[in-house]
């Protein structure tokens, strides 16, 4: 539930989505669920001119199976914290296989 | 004689003699298989007088009315049809029968063995033709189960015992509840029959035969109807088939006992123009419309009807051919409208009545398990689970204030606040349901799914389900563990890492285990501050429990200090001239040891406190921050890494040791800088931030304490032997430790360090600080002219740092 967790601390924040299709979209997300589907609003399609289709888009629900990445804001990402958070997740994770 | 012998004489020619053959319908005596049954059910004969209840003298023989319409009497001429096709429309409804007698045994459990008794008669009564088969047969098999069928009635409350069957004078009259009746029409619909086309009395037959039995149970309606309105129970004493009000069963067949008589009724209770009519059939609405009419479950609101108001109400066609033009149009119009409302209502309803509301909870039950599995726990009213799965986030969103705009919750506290909403919205019904049931349903609904996974939290997860027979398997998942695409076999621990693990033994600080020492030290880290949170409240006095819970959590605290200590293998012996840094040292070389120092500094005591600092400053040129800091020849700074690791210390660790220097006595300084000047190469160290921050802490802190007047005379005069030596060792590279060229902008730190060494320097020292660091002061207050204004006295502002403590200012030197 890492990514989850961490995934919630950004909505509102503008990302950058990259899909496993090349497409990039910038937009501000407005939720993410357990299975990192995303929802972004004001969505702008970088390289537009390539994907002419997407271009009346203005939100969209993005399953989570088809991210490759997602650029965050860095100012919005307490590294220390998600380090401690991914110490206790690895945790969890090792009790759990025990 | 016939030609093949045989006996040829007819049966009306044959004797009658007692041992003659008779006929298959000529046995005498149709008891008399019974009374030889009898014979053999170990003597215990039935007498038939006593079995019999004699419900059968009771029959009303003077309701004839519609007997015409039955047997084809009356002047009707009509070819015979296949009116009296009896045993086809019996078998027609035969199901309906069966399922009547099912129910009738389910609402009315005391009636179900005494059938049983009477079926052996029964069967020898050939006038009984439909109580041949009495429908109970299946309950003397063992593991019979009934066929359930998902009749609300069966979920109410039981009906009150009735008392045994006893000859009751009350009338008994041949009609159906409205439940049956409509049970029957829904059964017709289904097999596509036209209602009309039913004689009304035949099916019911058997049922109403069932109910004369029980005369005083059934003049009151089956539980959970309403007291009927007179008009209703009118048409009802009248006999024959009534027409039941749209949607009783569906809407009443909850819980019953619990409900205001007569007062649910009146939403129903339609105008007359709704009501079906009761003229002869051909007036009414066309065939296929007057089911929906009864299905149609909520009575039409009044509004939809207000057109209608102004006209007469049309039961006849007869009527319509008097009506103007225009009032003809508007009925007609009107009349089209209803009809394509009814049939969309009958389009909606076709799945009327097929659930209960006890299925429906029983769904939304099994949803909001689901729903609970998948989201997490309900149970997570306790923060420490929450935060086990939910670190980040909520740690995140306390750290940086509530959560914008939308109020996320707590994951855990979803599966609640969806139950208490379900709560609230059944209670907004309540105004039409006064029912306890419902309150009693979300109740009983939130309890199980507690359970339920108190249950799924409790037991082993089965990862898989085989089913028998088949040949893929079905894995569960849910988002927290997703369904493993891989299945690969962990290796036991006990034969997996091990034999790495004394190689890391031997070598304690390659980067490997260098590493894995610091995620200890976080680890321990971490259990001390959960530990933190959960503190007990400061005991009371004499609350022994209290005490002892607060002793407890001490230890605990302390054995984790404990962890924490050995893990930064601070005490590690000091290995004199070892090519390997001392573990410590190591640790403090990568960031995140770096950044733990103020994490640890908060839960370690004074004394493991300055044991690090000591530690740190014995091997102060062993730090990668002053190792690598030397300001290499031709190089004006050290790489862009070292000054991250620079910039990194001094953020993190500085603050931590200062911060213990501050409160340290005197004699601690006091070793320290002799443990500089001993330990270290100084002149070295002074050439790099870090050690220059270092050197001025503890001067700085030691004019501190001579200022407050503290230091004891004799500790004062070690102090300034110590300080002479570093003064002599330091001066012949004053000049050298500014960093880089001038230009090269911060120097701060070093004008902090001359100005620490000047103010506790004797005049003497002083001369010779300025005449060795003149130089600089020349050159930068020179340079800072270039520059604009504020960057200028920034840096003559530095530069005064230095010139205050001896006494000077830059304004002096113009």
């Amino acid at each position: 539930m890492l990514f989850f967790s961490f995934f919630k601390t950004l909505t509102n924040q503008t990302v950058t989505i990259e899909l496993k299709n090349d497409i990039r979209i910038r937009g501000i997300l407005k939720s993410v669920d357990q299975y990192l589907n995303i929802k972004l609003d004001d969505v702008e399609v970088l390289d537009l001119a390539q994907y002419p289709h997407l271009s009346s888009v203005k939100n969209m629900f993005i399953r989570g199976s088809v991210v490759r990445y997602v650029m965050l804001p860095r100012s919005e990402v307490d590294v220390g914290l998600l380090e401690d958070a991914t110490r206790r997740e690895a945790a969890n994770q090792a009790g759990k296989a025990r | 004689m016939s030609f093949f012998g045989f006996d040829t004489t007819l049966p009306r020619d044959r004797g009658r003699g007692p041992g003659a053959p008779k006929g298959f319908f000529e046995n005498s005596d149709p008891f008399a298989q019974v009374a030889l049954a009898d014979k053999f059910v170990d003597g215990d004969a039935v007498d038939f007088e006593d079995t019999y209840d004699g419900l059968g003298d009771q029959l009303d023989d003077d309701q004839d009315e519609f007997n015409d319409d039955t047997f084809g009497g009356g002047g009707e001429t009509a070819p015979v049809g296949r009116d009296f096709d009896f045993f086809g429309r019996t078998a027609g409804v035969a199901d309906v029968i069966g399922e009547e007698q099912v129910r009738y045994s389910l609402q009315n459990p005391q009636a179900a063995p005494a059938p049983a008794q009477r079926a052996a008669p029964a069967t020898a009564v050939p006038a009984e033709s439909t109580s041949r088969r009495t429908g109970y047969e299946k309950y003397s098999e063992p593991g019979y189960i009934p066929d359930l069928q998902a009749k609300s009635s069966v979920w109410t409350q039981k009906a009150e015992p009735t008392p045994a069957p006893a000859p009751a004078p009350a009338p008994s009259r041949k009609i159906m509840s409205l439940e049956e009746v409509e049970a029957i029409e829904a059964q017709m619909r289904h097999r596509g029959q036209p209602i009309g086309g039913l004689p009304p009395q035949q099916i019911p037959q058997s049922m109403a035969d069932l109910y004369q039995r029980h005369p005083q149970h059934f003049p009151t309606l089956p539980d959970g109807f309403p007291q009927l309105p007179p008009e209703l129970q009118a048409q009802l004493e009248k006999g024959g088939m009534p027409h039941p009000p749209p949607g009783m069963p569906e809407l009443y067949g909850g819980p019953g006992p619990a409900m205001p008589p007569g007062a649910p009724f009146l939403q129903n209770n339609l105008p007359p123009q709704n009501m079906p009519p009761q003229g002869p059939r051909h007036a009414g609405p066309p065939q296929g419309q007057r089911p929906q009419n009864m299905q149609q479950q909520p009575p039409p609101p009044p509004s939809s009807r207000a057109p209608n108001n102004g006209l007469p109400v049309i039961t006849n066609p007869q009527q319509l051919m008097h009506l103007t033009e225009e009032q003809r149009n508007t009925y007609l119009v009107e009349d089209a409208k209803r009809a394509k409302r009814n049939h969309k209502i009958f389009l909606l309803s076709r799945g009327n009545g097929l659930m209960t509301p006890q299925d429906k909870n029983f769904i939304t039950r099994i949803q909001l398990q689901q729903l609970v599995a998948a989201a997490g726990n309900v149970a997570d009213s306790d923060p420490e689970a929450v935060l086990a799965e939910d670190f980040y986030y909520q740690v995140y969103s306390q750290i940086r204030g509530a959560p914008r705009q939308h109020p996320h919750q707590p994951l855990g506290h979803f599966a609640q606040t969806y139950l208490l909403q379900t709560g609230n919205r059944l209670g907004g019904n309540r105004h039409r349901h006064p029912l306890q049931g419902a309150d009693n349903h979300m109740q009983r609904m939130q309890q199980q799914v507690q359970r339920a996974v108190e249950a799924a939290k409790a037991k082993p997860k089965n990862k898989q389900l085989i089913i028998e027979g088949s040949l893929g398997k079905i894995s569960f998942s849910n988002a927290k563990a997703p369904k493993p695409m891989l299945n690969i076999k962990r290796p036991d621990s006990s034969e997996g890492p091990r034999p790495k693990k004394v190689q890391s033994d031997l070598s304690l600080s390659d980067r490997k285990s260098i590493l894995t020492n610091i995620e200890r030290v976080y680890s321990a880290l971490m259990s001390m501050e959960d530990m933190e949170r959960t503190m007990p409240p400061p005991p009371e006095e004499g609350d022994a429990d209290a005490i002892q819970e607060h002793m407890e959590w001490r230890q605990k605290l302390q054995s984790l200090n404990q962890k924490l200590w050995k893990a930064l293998k601070v005490m590690e012996p000091i290995v004199p001239n070892s090519t390997t840094p001392h573990p410590f040292i190591a640790f403090l070389s990568h960031p995140k040891g770096k950044k733990a120092i103020p994490r640890i500094f908060r839960h370690i005591d004074q004394e493991q406190r300055v044991t690090i600092l000591t530690m740190i400053v014995v091997h102060l040129d062993s730090l990668d921050v002053v190792r690598l800091a030397q300001s290499i020849p031709g190089e004006a700074q050290p790489s862009l890494a070292v000054r991250e690791a620079i910039d990194l210390f001094s953020l993190a660790v500085m603050p931590s040791l200062l911060q213990y220097v501050n409160e340290a006595p005197f004699n601690i300084i006091i070793g320290l800088l002799g443990l500089v000047i001993a330990q270290t190469h100084v002149q070295s160290v002074a050439r790099t931030k870090v050690g220059l921050g270092i050197l001025t802490m503890l001067l700085s802190r030691a004019e501190l304490v001579k200022e407050a007047g503290q230091a004891p005379e004799r500790d004062w005069q070690q102090w300034v032997e110590k300080f002479n030596v570093l003064f002599d060792t330091l001066e012949p590279v004053l000049a050298d430790i500014f960093p880089g060229s001038i230009n090269s902008g911060d120097d701060m730190y070093v004008w902090q360090f001359l100005a620490a060494v000047g103010i506790g320097a004797s005049p003497e020292q002083q001369q010779r600080l300025v005449i060795a660091v003149k130089d600089r002061v020349m050159e930068t207050v020179g340079y800072s002219k270039s520059l604009p204004a504020d960057m200028s006295s920034q840096r003559l502002g530095n530069v005064n740092l230095f010139m205050r403590a001896i006494g000077l200012d830059v304004e002096l030197l113009g």
